[in-house]
């Protein structure tokens, strides 16, 4: 009976600290800028427009009543691209990607992401930068 | 053994088990999924639903960095709902920050749209409270040693009691308003510019500085003033400066309730920076000193000849003299009484007052305040022109019109204003004292006054007869003791020893043994023993006073002491004339008359 409680207490604790190593392997709060934040109104992006927000590193895309976000950010080495007559192109390196950010030339290894976005109850358009969507996923207004 | 081990290690699995509930279920944590739940329900489209869903409890966190400091606000992660309007009639820390218009925000097409988005400005710049905070007790300054509790909304548990039921309320917010819209009538900050104006109303800017607004050097910088201290601490130094800081000169004003909240909520909003200036806008107030600024708030007055004494009442009523000056029906109740200045002073004597005040009464607290040479010479001609003399019937109506604002109304030297004067007004209780000067001294002492002190001459006031009056009710109301026949004393009438380099070297010595222990090694009156005499040693470098006093009087003093107080007659400590007298050429030595007439007045 004892000897059950001594291994009962070892072994709940030792479960215990596995799972807040497991938790707090990671911190859950760092000094950077939030990546969820607010881009304003959706009537700030009139419909057709391709509006980048430098400080963010976002290109917001309007198409009729769906809105998405990419990043310009380019995967190749972390510059930031422009927007060109053809979608994205990088001025150092000379990547280039399409509209919807696949790579089309360069040395930029893999298609620019897009985050997800959604509507606040405020009626601001909210990016998380932490989440990651399937290219082509529009938000309907 | 074996139920040790047991036990031991069941102690271990329930320390291990509450740390784990307190690191894993935080009231954060509750407050959010609280949030998820509810707003779920409210929502009203599928997306709205599933972006909710994808949210789970964490750290929101607003980084500030737009106003020259980064600011980390984690706020929102209790007040998560903050801005979503549908929470309005919820009870925090679940409600909807408000809406108003004072704050700038606005209505557009009947929704809200706020001015100070949370984003850009986070909410500890205008509320304080620690940002970093995620337990109310930390977040919102309750901890008495955290820097900044939240303004307005909490009185902390230490705080001072008495003052407690006046600093709730979001009045004081105003303060935080005004650290970035600091131009004067900004709306909204109407308690803020109160304040602004009762700081110069009440003389503070002449005694404290702020950068840009006052540059008084007698008082604290009370630049970063809001930063460093709280509410009731700021309340508690103007209320009653010395219930808090018991060394404190600073006087008791005579303000209302509303008076200093106004004060304490302008102090509150001096925070060294302001948020909204740019650098090239601070660093030009730096360079500066924020002169212009002072001269925009006190502008100087164009003094025209014909108004020159019309001009001179308005400065002196306007420009806060009667903060602390008694004249005529007003009456701050902290310096002496100028109603009939013009009577007891002559016009040298008020225009050097008025230009450097240590220059006539070296231990003076009054500032010297920045008037130009116009402003100057008008308000000395008006306060020259104050000649009328009030009605004296009696010694003892005289006592209570002239003197009890010093002497205190028991005759002790305690009278109301007898706090802020340096040297203390003489405790005329004192037996001793009164009883080994001759009437005639006494009588002289009225009507000449004491020169380089606050006692007047009232002698332009009084006449001979009126002054043995007040001496004679002095005597017989506050003395009282029946005066003894004085002991005749042989003192020389002239000081026998010439004054020469080696007599001052002899005089030095001597100083340093005998005297530097109550009057200084500096001979201010200010040595280690003069800390619990009562009345305080001599100021014995008040040129002005020392001018005034002959050699036979300084004899006595030295020689045979000066009873009713610590001075002990050195003639019984083997002194004699002639150490006295290079004792008399060490004082005389160090208060020469500079030249340019200065002290010219001194001696008349």
């Amino acid at each position: 009976m004892l000897g059950w409680l001594t291994g009962l207490g070892l072994f709940g604790s030792g479960i215990l600290s596995a799972i807040s190593n497991f938790v707090f392997i990671k911190p859950r709060a760092t000094y950077g800028q939030p990546q969820r934040f607010s881009i304003g109104k959706p009537d700030d992006f009139p419909p057709g427009v391709r509006a980048t927000l430098g400080a963010r590193g976002l290109c917001v895309v309007r198409e009729g009543n769906k809105i998405a976000a990419l990043s310009t950010t380019c995967t190749h080495l972390g510059c930031i691209v422009g927007v060109s007559d053809s979608g994205f192109a990088c001025p150092c390196h000379g990547s280039r990607f399409d509209q919807d950010g696949t790579v089309t030339g360069g040395p930029a290894p893999r298609p620019l992401p897009w985050y997800k976005v959604t509507l606040a109850p405020n009626g601001e358009l909210e990016v998380d930068k932490d989440i990651e969507i399937t290219p082509g996923s529009y938000l309907s207004l | 053994m074996r139920i040790a081990l047991a036990i031991g290690t069941f102690f271990i699995l329930l320390i291990h088990g509450i740390v784990f509930y307190d690191q894993f279920f935080h009231r954060w944590e509750r407050n959010q999924i609280a949030y998820f739940d509810q707003a779920r329900a409210m929502a009203k489209t599928d997306a709205e639903r599933a972006a909710l869903s994808d949210r789970s409890p964490r750290i929101e966190q607003i980084v500030v960095s737009n106003f020259g400091e980064t600011r980390v606000d984690r706020c929102t992660t209790c007040h998560i709902a903050s801005d979503d309007p549908r929470f309005a009639t919820y009870a925090q820390p679940l409600r909807t920050h408000p809406y108003s218009i004072a704050m700038g925000d606005a209505q557009k097409d009947g929704k809200w749209e706020r001015r100070h988005k949370f984003s850009e400005f986070g909410c500890t710049v205008c509320h304080d409270g620690q940002g970093r905070g995620l337990e109310p007790k930390y977040s919102h300054g309750e901890d008495e040693y955290w820097p900044d509790p939240l303004l307005g909304h909490t009185t902390q548990e230490s705080w001072r009691k008495d003052y407690a039921p006046k600093l709730k309320g979001g009045e004081y917010l105003e303060a935080n308003c005004a650290q970035c819209h600091t131009d004067p009538g900004f709306a909204g900050t109407a308690t803020v510019e109160k304040g602004r104006k009762l700081f110069f109303a009440t003389n503070c800017y002449g005694c404290h500085r702020i950068e840009g607004l006052s540059d008084g050097t007698i008082g604290p910088d009370l630049t970063e003033v809001g930063k460093k201290w709280k509410l009731d601490y700021l309340w508690g130094r103007i209320a009653d400066p010395r219930a808090i800081l018991a060394t404190s000169i600073m006087p008791k004003f005579n303000l209302k309730d509303d008076e200093i909240k106004a004060l304490v909520v302008f102090l509150k909003s001096r925070k060294g920076r302001n948020f909204a200036e740019t650098e090239i806008q601070r660093y030009k107030v730096k360079l500066t000193g924020g002169a212009e600024l002072v001269q925009a708030t006190i502008k100087p007055v164009e003094i025209k000849p014909a108004e020159m004494l019309k001009q001179g009442e308005k400065l002196i009523l306007d420009r806060a003299c009667t903060a602390c000056h008694k004249l005529g029906a007003r009456d701050g109740g902290i310096a002496p009484d100028l109603s009939f200045e013009g009577a007891i002073k002559d016009e040298q004597w008020i225009s050097d007052h008025f230009r450097n005040p240590k220059s006539t009464m070296p231990d003076s607290i009054m500032p010297t305040f920045r008037f130009t040479d116009d402003e100057f010479k008008a308000m000395t001609a008006y306060l020259v022109s104050l000649k009328a003399a009030p009605a004296l019937a009696n010694g003892e109506a005289t006592y209570k019109a002239l003197c009890l604002r010093c002497h205190g109304e028991k005759g002790d030297g305690n009278g109301p204003i007898a706090i802020h004067l340096d040297p203390f007004p003489r405790d005329l209780t004192k037996a001793g004292f009164m009883n080994s000067k001759s009437d005639q001294r006494l009588v002289d002492s009225i009507r000449n006054g004491v020169a380089g002190t606050s006692m007047p001459a009232w002698g332009k006031l009084l006449t001979d007869e009126q002054a043995k009056g007040v001496l004679a009710y002095i005597q017989t109301a506050y003395t009282k003791e029946p005066r003894r026949e004085l002991k005749a004393r042989q003192l020389p009438e002239k000081n026998p020893i010439a004054m020469s380099a080696e007599s001052v070297a002899r005089g030095e010595a001597q100083f340093v043994n005998r005297c530097a222990g109550c009057h200084g090694k500096k001979a201010d009156g200010k040595g280690p023993n003069s800390l619990d005499i009562q009345p305080k040693p001599r100021n014995l470098r008040n040129a002005r006073f020392v001018g005034s006093v002959d050699d036979r009087r300084l004899f006595e003093s030295i020689l045979y002491g000066v009873q009713g107080t610590a001075m002990p007659p050195w003639i019984d400590y083997g002194l004699n004339n002639n150490d006295v007298g290079d004792l008399v050429n060490f004082i005389r030595s160090i208060n020469q008359k500079p030249k340019g007439g200065q002290n010219a007045v001194a001696t008349k």
